[in-house]
């Protein structure tokens, strides 16, 4: 596409889409505020954010999913109150979502057409050969893939089954298409035809916003990119004037420091040694030791391993080789019965859903999973129960109404803190963490933070995986960084910051690009 | 954040591919088990009952299938549309109750005089009313199918047992008897509406972008809806649908039995199995018409078969619900190879 500077019809703007001073919040949490994304037409924009910076509701609410509290959004100046989905289609935006809605049972053709099916004419039958056909020829077209007429979506890779969701958005010619993390589950390979592909429809007119945690695809391939850091953008430059570095440096940037009173312990013994477990298509070789009075920190992209390792831990995975010793012996969990009769303890990220039950007191959450600790000749011990309870409360400062409060009326942040109660009642010693803070407010972080101390004080082991890598570098002794299935860094997290290892874990180490 | 998903828990993804083959192979055998455990059937009873495999003997087994056979399709097509988990998808429990009231409204209105016409329309009304009602509870009130059809099934019989009183309600009309009637080579006409009502199905479910639509809601809702499908209505037209079949298989009991009887309720495991079954002979392992009517032979020629052997009708029960097992076991296990 030509651009005749002065020439320009006056209808058509330079800016396709201007989203500016969005607020919006969920309930006490607010995820945006006060963001801004203003995207040339055609170009590739990125837009890159760590969790919880705000990506993913403002894409949310270009794509009419969620309404803003605040804000103007103006698309082909034009100024909008709302935004429905339907509108969106309507407007030429279209997204390639990170899940892939595609039909497991449906032909590739099927799939593509879904919504808008050629029929034979002069009938109400769907032209099957027709929709095969044309799917073909697409595929081939923009891809150069050749799949057989009678593939379904299940028999497709996960590279493919991307491919069939990009034609399905090209379909509808589309002026706008967004890109949310779309090479996550690639290969380079695959990736590289993305790239290609995606470079081709910017030449061909069409505006790309590409969302990525990978910062080096963003350096490769953006001409342009807006950078979000606690919801708000705080940065938007082209590409020529920053670098991975810069950007991974604006994007962890903190206000708040000294928030992480880790305290000095004495590390201890060994307490979790592993030795190159491994779980094809999970994680490989990972070797680690975790010792009594340490917080080892972990982080990762999604599908770098990290997670799988630490469900592994707990026996929610099984590891194909390798090596767990707990406090010297080998273990082999199947199940989560076996760790947490070994001390493992696990605070989930989902806690919700796998770490309290909402409906239960905080009585019952913090004592149920250690019941036979209060248990004397069959029947329950309720006075030791409560006053192990009343305790655990006034430890951990847990604001309740009291120890019969049931959990639901409680805040995020104190929801967690009885989710690692639970554990404290069992005496458990190693205990994994898993993104720890997530939803958590920033009193509540800090009690938690000093929460974690103290156990390792005590002489238990943590090992906290966390994408909040200030935080990670405030609360941990050391850190493992997980890319792609391996540990391809340590650092001492006195010696460290956070853009060093968020350069790590998004592929593209200094002085050293195009990790594959 | 938590509107922020990227470290929520997932599959990684290359794992996928390794397991497609193994899931293709068992897949297959599924499949092609069952093409060949129908024919091991059709042939061992062919040896041991001469009668078996005549042109008589097959329209019979039709004819007596017709009634179980529209309503294994109308289920079917609540399957289709409310996806094949047996728990939480699509389920109508109401059809055989349904079927029940229909033929009670049909009987009942020809003792009171009306016509064919009348009868006819009154019942299918009753039929697709039902199919309203079950519509509203499920995707309205957002009740579990399998609970709003249990409770409807049960108004449903309560009301038939109001209306007949407990007792056969006898019933003779030109259209009746033209239905119970044979053709000249012996072949029930039964036979032919079942045939023509499959194909009928067949054309509209496999064959028209509304087919493929139902498959899509059921089978992946959210990408349903980012097709922008309407997906209340699909749903709810599945339910009015399946209640349709309904009423027109009261019909055709009313003329089979010469009148409306008790006892509809027996129907249910047979129509329950059918569509259950029919899965197995698609390609995909998806709920299909033309499976269903296989399965609805197939589970047609056991009971005839058995009966040709003087084996004990009570087994044909038992062997009915050792199929289910089987095959929702079967998919079940395919389902979680693949996801």
């Amino acid at each position: 596409m030509t651009v005749i500077p002065l020439k320009q019809p006056s209808t058509v703007q330079q800016d396709i889409i201007r989203l500016e001073g969005i607020v919006k919040g969920f309930g006490s949490a607010q995820a945006l505020a006060g963001a801004s994304l203003v995207v040339r037409r055609g170009t590739i924009h990125g837009l890159v954010g760590q969790n919880g910076a705000g990506k993913s509701t403002l894409i949310k609410l270009l794509a009419g999913l969620h309404q803003p509290d605040s804000g103007r959004i103006e698309i082909e100046g034009q100024t909008f109150d709302r935004l429905t989905p339907h509108l969106v289609e309507e407007l030429g935006i279209h997204f390639i979502h990170q899940d892939r809605l595609l039909i497991p049972t449906f032909t590739v053709g099927e799939a593509l057409f879904l919504g808008r099916e050629p029929r034979i004419p002069g009938t109400p039958f769907l032209d099957r050969r027709l929709m095969q056909r044309r799917a073909a020829d697409l595929l081939n077209d923009y891809f150069g893939v050749l799949l057989p007429n009678t593939a379904l979506i299940s028999d497709l890779s996960t590279a493919e089954k991307q491919i069939v969701q990009i034609t399905r958005a090209l379909l509808n010619q589309p002026k706008v298409l967004v890109f949310d993390e779309p090479t996550a589950a690639l290969v380079r390979r695959e990736a590289d035809i993305l790239f290609r592909l995606i470079r081709r429809l910017r030449d061909e007119g069409v505006t790309i916003i590409y969302i990525s945690h990978y910062l080096n695809e963003i350096e490769d391939l953006c001409d342009h990119v807006t950078v979000l850091r606690s919801g708000q953008d705080v940065a938007s430059l082209p590409i020529a004037e920053t670098s991975a570095a810069a950007i991974a440096r604006l994007m962890v940037e903190r206000d708040i420091q000294d928030m992480f009173p880790k305290p000095a312990v004495a590390l201890g013994d060994e307490l979790l040694k592993i030795e190159k477990l491994s779980a094809p298509g999970k994680y490989e070789d990972v070797s680690f030791t975790l010792r009594r009075g340490e917080v080892l920190g972990l982080t990762g992209l999604l599908g770098s391993g990290a997670k799988e390792l630490v469900r592994t831990l707990f026996g929610l995975e099984k590891p194909a080789s390798g090596r767990i010793d707990i406090g010297g012996r080998a273990v082999h969990f199947s199940n989560p019965t076996q760790a947490t009769s070994s001390k493992v303890a696990l605070v989930p990220e989902d806690r919700r859903r796998h770490g309290v039950a909402l409906d239960l007191s905080v009585k019952e959450n913090t004592s149920l999973s250690s019941l036979d600790r209060f248990t004397r000749f069959g029947f329950l011990d309720r006075k030791s129960e409560q006053r192990d309870v009343d305790a655990l409360i006034a430890r951990l400062q847990v604001k309740a109404s009291g120890r019969d409060a049931l959990l639901r009326t409680l805040s995020g942040g104190n929801q967690q803190k009885v989710a690692i109660a639970k554990w404290l009642s069992r005496h458990s010693e190693v205990y994994l963490l898993d993104e720890p803070t997530v939803g958590v407010d920033i009193g509540s972080k800090v009690e938690i933070y000093t929460l974690i101390g103290e156990l390792a004080a005590r002489g238990a082991g943590a090992l906290v995986l966390s994408s909040d890598l200030p935080e990670l570098i405030g609360i941990s002794d050391r850190i493992l960084v997980f890319f792609r299935g391996r540990i391809v860094r340590e650092f001492k997290s006195s010696e460290t910051t956070a853009d060093k290892v968020l350069a790590e874990s998004t592929g593209s180490p200094e002085g050293q690009r195009h990790v594959s | 954040m938590s509107a922020e998903a990227e470290f929520a828990p997932s599959r990684f993804s290359s794992v996928e591919r390794s397991d497609r083959p193994a899931g293709n192979i068992t897949a297959a055998a599924l499949r092609f088990g069952s093409l060949i455990a129908f024919t091991a059937i059709l042939i061992v009873f062919s040896i041991t009952a001469p009668y078996f495999l005549s042109v008589v003997n097959i329209g019979n087994v039709l004819g007596q299938s017709a009634i179980s056979g529209v309503l294994a399709i109308g289920l079917t097509i609540v399957l289709i549309a409310g996806g094949s988990n047996v728990v939480t998808g699509g389920i109508d429990l109401s059809l055989a109750a349904n079927m029940g009231l229909s033929a009670a409204v049909y009987a009942s209105l020809t003792q009171l005089g009306y016509g064919d016409v009348a009868a006819i329309t009154a019942s299918i009304l009753t039929g697709s009313l039902i199919g309203l009602v079950n519509a509203i509870a499920v995707v309205y009130a957002g009740i579990v199918p399998l609970l709003a059809t249990l409770a409807v099934m049960n108004i449903v019989s309560g009301l038939e047992l109001v209306l007949t009183g407990n007792t056969v309600i006898p019933a003779s009309t030109p259209c009746l008897s033209a239905l119970s009637a044979s053709d000249a080579f012996g072949i029930p006409i039964l036979a032919y509406v079942l045939i023509g009502f499959t194909v009928f199905a067949t054309a509209i479910v496999q064959y028209t972008p509304l087919g493929l639509r139902l498959y899509a809601v059921g089978e992946f809702p959210d990408a349903a809806r980012a097709a922008g499908l309407p997906l209340r209505r699909l749903l709810a037209g599945a339910f009015i649908a399946s209640g349709v079949c309904g009423g027109l298989s009261g019909i055709l009991s009313v003329s089979y039995l010469s009148g409306s009887t008790t006892g509809s309720g027996e129907m249910l495991l047979p129509v329950v199995v059918t569509a259950l079954l029919g899965s197995v002979f698609s390609r995909r392992l998806v709920p299909t018409i033309t499976g269903t009517l296989l399965s609805a032979l197939l589970v047609g020629f056991l009971g005839n078969g058995f009966q040709l052997l003087n084996i004990l009708s009570t087994l044909v029960s038992g062997v009915q619900g050792l199929l289910i097992l089987i095959v929702v076991s079967a998919t079940t296990l395919l389902r979680r190879q693949e996801a």
